[in-house]
């Protein structure tokens, strides 16, 4: 939970060096889907590369990636890269996948991290690539150049369909991963130079690159957040449904759209 | 000199814990009341490598380093002393000893299967009148022109009642010399198991007697040269020692773990108990025995890799490590007070599981006579 992880007020960061260093489990989640789909039939010489950007430490979980199925893994790391919010991440994650990248046919996300659970760094980093993008995905398939996705949207289940390239948030309900076996995880650092470190210059970010500076996010607070959504439906005749929905939900609706709809 | 730990050997400690905490921790506390054998475990533990640690993945293992090996023994122990019992004594001598003197036919033809999980090794030398002394060893081996007939009692086996591949230690018929070590399946008719052990701890290990009854083996299941088998059976028994020092090392490191939070929680006279001197005290000796059973068990394992001698400093560390599961695990019921002694509490089973840590794979006055005869034989 956020609200359990202590905070840096004075530069509203996260002083994440205090979490121990571990995958999040929702990037574990997507990794799981794109060896799921990596195994599946019609998706020969694909590679799965491991992205991250973090501290130098951030190194071991991309180890962790390849002992979980990953080729190769990727971590960038700065000094002018610490601080970043979720946007300067999104833009320092497409930044490498413009450069060194540019033929990915498909970025998979976890849909938020177990820290800050904003869910805003995989639908940016779509915009940023401008690719689409489908979040909380619960069942992916592949055919062609199309990927089918399934995800539950409140209580129904939604199909889409998405042309590559394009982007997918995994939810966390979904792809719980599987356990890394040891030859797996010795494997991961029999391959030399699976693990690649790029800095800012790497990515071609200019010399007054300071994420820190430059996020536009300032935080001001944390919090877990009470409200709660429900789906209600109103039965009854026409006449009964509307007044029951203004009884229960006219100020909220009038609040939204800035008009007192109270009928004489 | 890198007293850090190298990113692998930290992958391979939260991999296997990973899997313990969430796979084996929850059944722990049933499986030592009931004294039962988790097959269903094991069966999850076959495919992510925990039977084939150290063979190379050419015959289906993990291919580790002995460091790494040490570590996941460790941290299986940390959670279940008797599954981190099965798996090292599987890996140790069950395998290790096939791997480091048998004949490539043997190494096919055995250590695949054991490698998945599928076929569990048990190593046995103890008799009712042989222990520390292999020399009392009665087992006989009669050769005939098809191999050899073993007839015998062994007793206090690891994973007896589960074994399917146990190296039997014994001595040719008739002249009483000189020991031999043989590969024996289960399957061979004259074979069977006896009654699964009552013992204090590593209740959830099988140990049991191993009866052979005119039990016929082909040639090919000798293992080395003839009259090779005391030099096998140390060779295990040094191998052995590093992982039965890593299961002593998880056993002090779970009761260290439970005792620090208990000492923060626990309240006596308005305030956590950490706050007296004498429970610190308690906390500081745990913490330093432990740390110093670490650095021997890794020095230990560390020689293992480089080829050249190990025996004392395995000794050294299997001594230090059983040492430090007794005390911390003793200190560690002390510090929970009445609750430490019961079964609601997991310090009470470290307690009983920690004690066996100084008798099995060579007793602390063994271990101590193998660290002297070094002492006094090497050149000063």
């Amino acid at each position: 939970m956020v609200s359990e992880l202590p905070w840096n007020s004075k530069t509203g960061t996260l002083k994440r060096e205090l979490a121990e260093g571990m995958m999040d489990p929702s990037s574990r989640q997507a990794l799981e889907a794109a060896v799921r789909l990596a195994g599946s039939a019609g998706s020969d010489g694909v590679t799965i590369t491991a992205l991250s950007m973090g501290p130098p430490m951030a190194e071991e979980v991309l180890y962790q990636a390849l002992s979980l199925g990953a080729d190769r893994g990727v971590l960038l790391t700065d000094r002018r890269m610490a601080g970043a919010d979720t946007y300067l991440t999104s833009f320092v994650l497409a930044a490498y996948i413009r450069k060194y990248a540019p033929d990915t046919d498909l970025v998979l996300c976890g849909s938020q991290t177990s820290d800050s659970e904003t869910a805003q760094v995989g639908p940016q980093l779509a915009c940023e690539l401008d690719i689409p993008a489908i979040g909380w995905a619960s069942d992916i398939r592949l055919s062609g150049r199309t990927v089918t996705v399934c995800r539950h949207v409140d209580d129904f289940m939604e199909t889409l369909e998405m042309d590559l390239p394009g982007l997918i948030t995994v939810d966390q309900g979904a792809f719980s991963p599987a356990y890394a076996t040891l030859g797996g995880v010795q494997e991961a650092f029999d391959t030399t130079d699976a693990v690649r470190i790029l800095d800012a210059a790497a990515l071609g970010l200019d010399d007054g690159f300071n994420a820190l500076k430059d996020s536009p996010t300032r935080i001001i607070d944390v919090y877990s957040p009470t409200t709660e959504k429900e789906n209600r439906i109103l039965k009854g005749a026409a006449k009964t449904v509307v007044d029951q929905l203004f009884k229960d939900y006219g100020k909220v609706i009038s609040s939204a759209m800035g008009k007192d709809l109270k009928t004489k | 000199m890198d007293f850090n730990p190298c990113y692998k050997h930290q992958l391979i400690r939260k991999t296997v814990r990973e899997f313990a905490e969430a796979q084996i921790k929850p059944h722990v506390a049933d499986l030592d009341k009931e004294g039962r054998f988790p097959e269903e475990i094991v069966r999850k533990m076959g495919p992510l490598n925990y039977f084939g640690l150290q063979v190379p993945k050419s015959l289906g293992g993990a291919g580790l380093d002995s460091i790494s090996y040490a570590i996941a023994i460790e941290e299986l122990s940390r959670v279940s002393a008797s599954l981190g019992l099965c798996v090292t004594v599987h890996n140790s001598v069950g395998i290790y000893p096939i791997m480091a003197f048998g004949t490539q036919a043997q190494i096919e033809r055995f250590v695949p299967d054991m490698a998945a999980g599928r076929h569990i090794g048990a190593f046995c030398l103890t008799e009712a009148n042989a222990g520390s002394d292999a020399g009392g060893v009665e087992t006989t081996a009669r050769k005939t022109d098809a191999g050899y007939v073993i007839n015998g009692t062994k007793i206090f086996v690891t994973n007896g009642g589960v074994c399917d591949i146990v190296l039997v230690f014994a001595v040719d018929e008739g002249d009483k010399g000189p020991a031999n070590v043989y590969i024996l399946e289960k399957t061979r008719p004259g074979f069977s198991v006896g009654e699964i052990e009552d013992l204090c701890g590593m209740r959830a290990n099988p140990v049991s007697s191993l009866f052979f009854e005119e039990c016929e083996i082909p040639e090919t299941n000798r293992l080395g040269k003839p009259g090779q088998g005391l030099k096998i059976g140390l060779t295990a028994l040094d191998t052995g020692r590093i992982g039965i020092a890593a299961q002593a090392l998880g056993i002090a490191q779970a009761a260290f773990e439970d005792a620090l939070s208990y000492a923060k929680e626990r309240q006596q006279f308005n305030t956590p108990i950490a706050r007296f001197q004498t429970i610190q005290n308690y906390l500081a000796d745990m913490a330093t025995s432990i740390d110093a059973s670490r650095l021997l068990l890794y020095r230990a394992a560390a020689a293992k890799d480089g080829g050249g001698p190990f025996s004392a400093e395995a000794s050294m560390a299997k001594l230090h490590c059983a040492a430090t599961a007794r005390t911390v695990t003793d200190l560690a019921v002390q510090i929970h007070g009445g609750y430490g002694y019961s079964k609601e509490y997991d310090v009470e089973r470290y307690f009983r599981d920690a004690k066996v840590t100084q008798i099995y794979e060579g007793t602390s006055e063994i271990q101590k006579m193998v660290i002297a005869r070094h002492l006094l034989t090497r050149p000063s």
